[in-house]
């Protein structure tokens, strides 16, 4: 059985505070934690190898260190919960059914930056996960774990649940934070970054839920330990979320540098696939597609899927087999991202909407010559040329579906008998929609 | 529904405001606009408040959330149609949202989205049957891909049925018998009930005994340069040359002072020297016997002492 540092308690009702203690939970709210300083303890996450399970990947301890210090304003703390890539559903499980350890990890990171009150932002969708994070939260506070001075060190900390309301752009830190304030949920001009100028203008730390549930195991068995458990440069275990065409589909964590075709077909784990595996999206539905043979050479880690020019992003492994039809997957992505785009930039509100209006008449049987070269063109321009990567996130899945499954693109485009003729019909194009 | 949006018969502002102004919902209100540094923070929130008593939000709801955020109406009237969760129309009793996403729909979410459809004679894109039962409209991700297809029934989220109540089992996926069964167990729930249950919006903050925050709790006690003040470590006593005592220890230099304490024969500890984060030692003349202890003190708050340390003869 390998370790693990964030599920161990699945299964085992530690949503009440009793049995999360009887576990072990909340072991670190002693000398453990408050006997370091804020300094030492940041170290201490950087020297463990934690990464952003978010997506983006970026070293946790060197996020923390930019947070500055007694710049006159307070510090807060937002829990990223709003869980909106397609495929990706670990965090829901993780709120559902260990909320302690996340209050437990928020203490920590508390802790680390001098939070007085924090934010969980959770996207609208999960009252029930809300719902438990609550109840934890009022067993937390009856207990002396939350509020004024903890424990007696003089440390407070108040956390606060906030209920997103069906934006998958609220996931990007800088519009989470617009959310939290009551605005549209657009993403900001970068820099400022949020820990120098996030929230209400104060240095605000931004953090996945996953990464502040590893917390309490790191220090409880130190950071060496942790960093072991990976490669070495991406330390640690990942939380995966498994959909798709396999035997059982879940939440799995394993040790990072894991092979992604161990995860599919490991007894233990999704036990196989069913039918014959066309293709794999590794890290979220904006992460570009492996094929068959791709994915048996794949090993999850930062590193290796990056040599395979995509991403372990959120760790939402989508496995499909031959049976499933490629144009209608990207069908299904590129409308995702034309409903998402938050209208903010021009190249993505109108971009993603051309490109899905013209797969949308490829499916149905409306394609023409060149629209695949149109869409990959489409593509190629509203990439970086946006404030935030929802557009990139939409052109990856485009140039990698077409790329990789041309044939079924070109035969779902000849499927039309005029596909030669032009398209008189100018009814889809930017600025027609509206 | 989503974001097509329809026009809609808006209630009268003395409709919605005899349903909003009662003193549950403003308790709740204000409770809501403690939890942020700054009223138009809790503007989200407040728009879930009155979607949860109305069961949708007109437009004069919108104003009314607008007045206790302190912000425009046009500015939360711009904010509610940005989220798509915020009903700006009634839906039937059971609102039926069916995920087509990528894992739902490798999975086959289509072929049940047309069940649906025909099941119950209405369009997905937020149809309403004509018995006003159920509201039927495909969304992207619900976040539950490990039960693809899924489906949420209101708030729940439902794949089956079992003993009686909606639920979503590990590995069990929504099929059209599934589905079927859900919407006859709604059909049944509609029989036997008058009204749909009302879940607090807030996640049981309010209702069941959840989390209100701390008793008191609200972001006045948030402070600029809020620092923990960490705890002296390694406190050690040494005998210099000239036979004073020199006191080291390590501490964090960013917090506000440092008090050394001392005490004899076991009586209370009294302040001997306020000292800054920044010096690292103190030397003075103390008889032997002595014990002393470190404090460090960081925006008024004091952290647990330090080790006891004593002088030796």
């Amino acid at each position: 059985m390998a370790t693990l540092t964030v599920t161990q308690n699945f299964g085992k009702g530690a949503c009440d505070l009793g049995v999360y203690r009887s576990l072990g939970g909340y072991a670190s709210l002693g000398p453990r934690l408050f006997d370091l300083s804020q300094f030492e303890l940041i170290d201490l996450v950087s020297r463990s190898g934690l990464r952003g399970r978010g997506g983006a990947g970026f070293p946790t301890g060197m996020k923390w260190s930019f947070v500055p210090r007694n710049s006159g304003k307070p510090v807060y703390l937002v829990v990223n919960a709003d869980e909106g890539e397609p495929g990706t559903f670990k965090d829901h499980v993780l709120m559902l059914e260990d909320p302690h350890r996340l209050i437990e990890g928020m203490l920590i990171c508390g802790w680390a930056l001098g939070v007085r009150t924090a934010y969980i932002y959770v996207r609208g969708e999960f009252l029930p996960a809300i719902e438990a994070l609550n109840r934890a939260l009022k067993q937390a506070y009856d207990a002396g774990i939350l509020g004024e001075n903890i424990q007696g060190t003089g440390y407070s900390l108040d956390i606060y649940v906030h209920r997103g309301a069906g934006a998958y752009i609220c996931g990007e830190e800088t519009a989470l934070i617009n959310s939290l304030e009551g605005y549209k949920g657009q993403p900001r001009l970068k820099p400022p970054f949020p820990a120098v100028s996030g929230a209400w203008a104060s240095p605000t730390c931004v953090n996945n839920v996953e990464t502040l549930m590893a917390l309490p195991w790191i220090l409880e068995n130190g950071p060496a330990a942790y960093q072991a458990l990976g490669t070495p440069k991406s330390g640690g275990t990942k939380v995966f979320s498994v959909s798709g065409d396999v035997k059982r589909p879940g939440v799995y964590e394993v040790p990072m540098g894991t092979p992604l075709m161990e995860l599919l077909e490991s007894k233990d784990l999704c036990q196989g696939i069913v039918g014959e595996l066309k293709g794999v999206i590794p890290g979220g539905s904006s992460s570009p597609v492996l094929l068959a043979e791709e994915a048996r050479k794949a090993n999850l880690d930062y590193e290796a899927l990056a040599a395979l020019k995509t991403m372990l992003g959120s760790g939402a492994v989508i496995a499909f087999n031959t049976t499933r039809n490629a144009v209608g997957m990207l069908a299904s992505l590129t409308r995702f991202y034309a409903h998402e785009s938050c209208g903010q930039c021009t190249p993505c509100r109108e971009g993603t909407g051309y490109a899905d209006r013209i797969l949308k008449s490829v499916v149905a049987g409306k394609g023409r010559d060149g629209d695949l070269e149109h869409m990959l063109d489409l593509a190629a321009n509203f990439s970086y040329t946006t404030i935030c990567p929802l557009a990139i996130a939409d052109a990856w899945p485009i140039e990698n579906f077409i790329g990789k499954f041309r044939p079924e693109f070109e035969k779902a485009v000849s499927a039309n008998p005029g596909h030669a003729s032009p398209r008189m019909d100018d009814d889809f194009r930017p600025g027609a929609f509206w | 529904m989503g974001h097509c949006h329809t026009k809609v018969d808006q209630p009268s502002t003395d409709e919605v405001f005899s349903k909003l102004e009662i003193p549950s919902v403003l308790e709740r209100a204000e409770e809501l606009v403690r939890r942020y540094p700054v009223p138009r923070s809790a503007l989200l929130p407040m728009l879930w408040l009155a979607q949860e008593v109305l069961g949708w939000l007109p437009q004069e709801a919108i104003r009314w959330a607008a007045g206790k955020c302190e912000v425009s109406p046009v500015h939360a009237y711009g904010v509610s149609m940005f989220y798509t969760m915020y009903k700006k129309e009634p839906t039937g009793r059971f609102f039926l949202q069916i995920c087509q996403n990528v894992s739902c729909h490798v999975l086959g979410a289509e072929d049940i989205i047309a069940h649906a459809e025909k099941t119950l004679e209405t369009t997905s894109h937020g149809g309403t049957t004509s018995d006003n039962l159920f509201t039927l409209l495909r969304v992207e991700c619900l976040g539950a891909c490990g039960n693809g297809p899924v489906m949420q029934v209101n708030d729940d989220f439902a794949t089956d049925v079992v003993d009686g109540a909606l639920a979503m089992p590990t590995g069990v996926s929504l099929t059209k018998e599934r589905f079927d069964k859900i919407v006859a167990w709604c059909r049944q729930q509609a029989k036997s009930q008058q009204k749909e249950p009302v879940r607090d919006a807030s996640g049981g903050a309010f209702r069941t005994g959840g989390h209100p925050g701390a008793k008191g709790a609200n972001t006045a006690a948030q402070k600029p340069d809020y620092a923990p003040a960490p705890p002296v470590l390694g406190l050690s006593v040494q005998k210099t040359e000239d036979g004073k005592v020199k006191v080291t220890w390590r501490a964090d230099a960013g917090v506000s002072a440092l008090h050394l304490e001392n005490r004899t024969n076991g009586t209370e500890f009294i302040s001997l020297a306020t000292l800054t984060g920044k010096d690292k030692e103190w030397v003075g003349e103390l008889p032997a016997g002595t014990e002393l202890r470190m404090v460090s003190e960081s925006q008024g708050r004091r952290a647990k002492p330090s080790n006891i340390a004593k002088v030796e003869a």
